[in-house]
C-alpha cells in the first residue's frame, strides 16, 4: 500500500489507579483506509486501547502518533486539534438525550465551532444543512427536530454517526458500535461505517465480538488478551485455533458454523 | 514492567496499612467510649439520690470522667486486642474496617469476645443514654396540666392576628423565593467545581474541589439562624437579612446537592463531546448540563419548599416573616394568637410541601 500512517503506538500501556493494569507493550501501526478490528473478551483492554488513541484515557506508558504528529505530548489546543481528526462511536452511543437529532448531530463540529454560540446551541447556516444532509445519508431524513431519546437504539447508533460523520474526521474509533443492537440491525449500522471508510477514504479501528462481522468488515484483525497483542491477521486467517489463543481454551466460538 | 509491578505492590501495601491503622483508630474509639461509659454509671449509681435517682446532674456528672486516661487506655487495650488477635479474635475495629476474618465468620457470638463486647456495648449506650439525657418519665406522665392552656391555645385559635398572619405569610414565602432563586446561579457554577468526576484532570482543579468542598461545608454546618444574626447586624432587622441568611445557607447546600447530581451523570456524552475536539465549556454545556437539568429544578424547588419552613424560625430572631410576630406572642403567653399563627404556617409548609412534591414528580 502506497498509503502513509494513520497510528503508531510504540510501547503503550495503561494502568489505572497505579494497580490494574489494562495494557502492556503494545506496538501497533495502522495504515490510512484501513479497517483495523480489534477482537478480545471483554476486560482484555479493546476500550482502553481506543481510549488511548484519543486520549479520552491518558497512557501510562509508551507513545502514540496520529498522522505523524504525537498525540500522548500533545496538550490544550494542539490536543483538541488532534481530536478533532479522531471521531468516536461508542457501544452506548454516548448521545445527548435531551437534545433533538440535529443538534446531536451538530455537536460533531464543536471542535471548529465559535464558543459564544456554539453555548447557546446555535450552528452557522451551512452546518445545518449539513447536519440534515448527513441524517439524511444515514436513513433519518425528517427526524431532525426528534428528541433523541425518543429514537430507537439503532436509530440513536446513526445519528452518533452522522455526528462522527460532520466532524470530518480521517479516522474513527468505534467501540463495539452494534454490540448493544439487535442482531437484525447491526448490518444496518456496520454498512454505514463501512462506507465511511470506503466511501470517504477514513480509517476505522473498531472492536467487535462477532466474527461473522469481522469476516465481512475487516480489513486486518489484531487480537487483545490481559493487555497484550495476541494476535495479528487478515480475517480469514482466522480459525478455531487462532480464536482459542484469542479467547482462551475454554471458549467456543459463537457462531460455530462459520468458523 | 518492573517499575509497574513495584508501583503496584508497594501501593497495595501501602493500602493495607491504612486499612489496619484505621482499625486500630476504631478499636480506641469504641473502647475508650466502652470504658467512659462504665466510668460513667459508676459516678452516677455511687451517690445516687435526688429527683432523677442522680445526686448530680448527667452534666455533672460526665464533667468528672477521666477522658485522658481512658484514651491511654484505650489505645494500649486496642494494641493489645489487635496484638494478640490470633488468641482471643478479631476486634470489633478490625471486623467493622476490614470485615470479619474468614476462620471467624462461622462461630457464634457468644463464643468471641467481639460477640460479648458488641452487645455490652450497644446495651452500655442505652443505659448510660438513658441517664445522659435524664429522662424522667413521671414528670411526663403526671405533669402535664401545666402545658395544658398552651394546647387549650392551639386548639382555640384566635382571629385577632389572622389579618397581619396572612400577611405576613406572603412576605415569609417570597423570603424563601427570593433566597432560593438568587442561590441559584452561584449554586449552579460552584456545583462543577464541587464534582468529583469534573475535578480530576489536574492539580488545580483538585485544589478548586478541596477549596469549595471545604467552604461549602462549613458554610452549610453553620446554622441559618446563626447566618440570620450576622445578616440582621449587617443590614439591620427585616425580611431583607432573612433573605440574605436563607440565600447563604442556600448557596451551599443546593451547591453540594447539585455537586452530587453532576457525580451522577452517564459519563458516555462527556467522552463523546470531549472526542469532538470541543472545549471545556462546550463540554460543560454539552456533556453536563442536558443531564443535570431535572434534578436541579427538583432540588431547587425542594430548597424553596424548606426555606418557607426555616424562614419561620428566622424571623423568629428578627429576620422577617410571620416568625417575626410569633415570638412576642409567645413570650407574652397569648396562646390563641400563637396558636392561628402555627396553623398557618403549618398549613402552608404542608401545601409547599404538596406542590413542591407533584411538581417534582412531573419533572423527573
Ligand atoms: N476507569 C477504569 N478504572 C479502573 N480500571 C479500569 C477502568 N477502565 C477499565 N479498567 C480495567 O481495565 C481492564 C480493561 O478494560 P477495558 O479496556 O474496558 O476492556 P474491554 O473494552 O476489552 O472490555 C479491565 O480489567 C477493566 O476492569
Ligand atoms: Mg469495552
Amino acid at each position: 500500500m502506497s498509503e502513509g500512517l494513520a497510528i503508531r503506538i510504540e510501547g503503550l500501556g495503561k494502568v489505572f489507579d497505579g494497580r490494574i493494569r489494562a495494557l502492556s507493550g503494545i506496538d501497533l501501526e495502522v495504515r490510512e483506509r484501513e479497517f483495523l478490528v480489534v477482537l478480545g473478551l471483554s476486560g482484555s483492554g479493546k476500550s482502553t486501547l481506543l481510549r488511548c488513541i484519543n486520549r479520552l484515557i491518558d497512557p501510562t506508558e509508551g507513545r502514540i502518533w496520529i498522522f505523524g504528529e504525537e498525540i500522548t505530548a500533545a496538550k490544550g489546543a494542539q490536543l483538541r486539534r488532534l481530536r478533532r481528526q479522531i471521531a468516536m462511536i461508542f457501544q452506548q452511543f454516548n448521545i445527548v438525550r435531551r437534545h433533538s437529532a440535529v443538534t446531536n448531530v451538530l455537536s460533531g463540529t464543536l471542535g471548529r465551532a465559535s464558543l459564544l454560540p456554539s453555548l447557546f446551541l446555535k450552528f452557522p447556516q451551512s452546518e445545518q444543512e449539513r447536519a440534515v444532509a448527513a441524517l439524511e445519508r444515514v436513513g433519518l431524513g425528517g427526524r431532525e427536530r426528534h428528541r433523541a431519546d425518543t429514537l430507537s437504539g439503532g436509530q440513536q447508533q446513526r445519528v452518533a454517526i452522522a455526528r462522527a460523520l460532520l466532524q470530518e474526521p480521517k479516522l474513527i474509533l468505534a467501540d463495539e458500535p452494534v454490540a448493544s443492537l439487535d442482531p437484525a440491525l447491526r448490518h444496518s449500522v456496520m454498512r454505514h461505517i463501512e462506507a465511511l471508510n470506503k466511501d470517504e477514504g477514513l480509517t476505522v479501528v473498531c472492536s467487535l465480538h462477532d466474527v461473522d462481522l469481522v469476516r465481512r468488515y475487516a480489513t486486518r484483525v489484531v487480537a487483545l488478551r490481559d493487555g497484550h497483542l495476541v494476535w495479528q491477521g487478515r480475517p480469514h486467517d482466522l480459525n478455531r485455533d487462532t480464536y482459542k489463543e484469542i479467547y482462551g481454551t475454554e471458549a467456543e466460538p459463537a457462531t460455530n458454523a462459520t468458523i | 514492567m518492573p517499575r509497574g509491578n513495584e508501583l503496584i505492590r508497594s501501593s497495595q501495601r501501602f493500602e493495607k496499612n491504612i486499612a489496619r491503622l484505621q482499625a486500630l483508630a476504631a478499636d480506641a474509639i469504641l473502647i475508650g467510649t466502652f470504658g467512659l461509659m462504665i466510668e460513667f454509671l459508676v459516678v452516677v449509681f455511687s451517690c445516687r439520690r435526688g429527683p432523677t435517682g442522680l445526686l448530680i446532674t448527667s452534666e455533672e456528672a460526665l464533667g468528672v470522667l477521666h477522658y485522658a486516661w481512658m484514651a491511654a487506655g484505650a489505645v494500649i487495650l486496642a494494641f493489645a486486642w489487635n496484638l494478640f488477635a490470633s488468641w482471643i479474635g478479631a476486634s470489633p475495629g478490625r471486623a467493622l474496617i476490614r470485615g470479619v476474618p474468614e476462620w471467624e465468620r462461622e462461630i457464634d457470638w457468644t463464643h468471641t469476645l467481639r460477640g460479648w463486647f458488641t452487645v455490652l456495648f450497644i446495651e452500655m449506650t442505652f443505659f448510660s443514654g438513658w441517664l445522659i439525657t435524664e429522662v424522667d418519665l413521671p414528670s411526663f406522665f403526671t405533669k402535664f396540666s401545666k402545658a395544658s392552656n398552651i394546647v387549650h391555645g392551639l386548639v382555640h385559635p384566635s382571629g385577632a392576628v389572622l389579618h397581619q398572619g396572612l400577611v405576613l405569610l406572603v412576605q415569609t414565602v417570597f423570603l424563601a423565593f427570593m433566597a432560593t432563586a438568587f442561590a441559584i446561579p452561584p449554586a449552579f457554577a460552584l456545583s462543577f467545581a464541587a464534582a468529583r468526576n469534573l475535578t480530576r484532570s489536574n492539580r488545580f482543579s483538585r485544589l478548586m474541589y478541596t477549596a469549595v468542598r471545604t467552604g461549602m461545608n462549613f458554610t452549610r454546618a453553620v446554622e441559618p439562624l446563626v447566618w440570620a444574626l450576622i445578616f440582621i447586624s449587617w443590614v439591620g432587622i427585616g425580611p431583607f437579612a432573612g433573605v440574605l441568611a436563607l440565600w447563604v445557607h442556600s448557596i451551599a447546600a443546593l451547591t453540594k446537592l447539585y455537586s452530587e447530581s453532576v457525580e451522577s451523570i452517564d459519563p458516555g456524552p462527556v467522552e463523546a463531546i470531549t472526542a469532538t475536539g470541543a472545549g471545556t465549556l462546550q463540554i460543560l454545556r454539552y456533556g453536563v448540563v442536558p443531564q443535570i437539568i431535572p434534578p436541579y429544578l427538583s432540588f431547587t424547588i425542594y430548597r424553596w419548599d424548606i426555606n418557607v419552613r426555616m424562614s419561620t424560625i428566622i424571623g423568629f430572631v428578627g429576620g422577617g416573616g410571620i416568625g417575626y410576630i410569633l415570638k412576642p406572642r409567645v413570650d407574652l403567653g397569648e396562646w390563641g394568637q400563637v396558636g392561628t399563627l402555627v396553623l398557618l404556617i403549618a398549613v402552608t409548609v404542608w401545601l409547599m410541601d404538596l406542590i413542591s412534591a407533584k411538581i417534582r414528580e412531573r419533572i423527573v
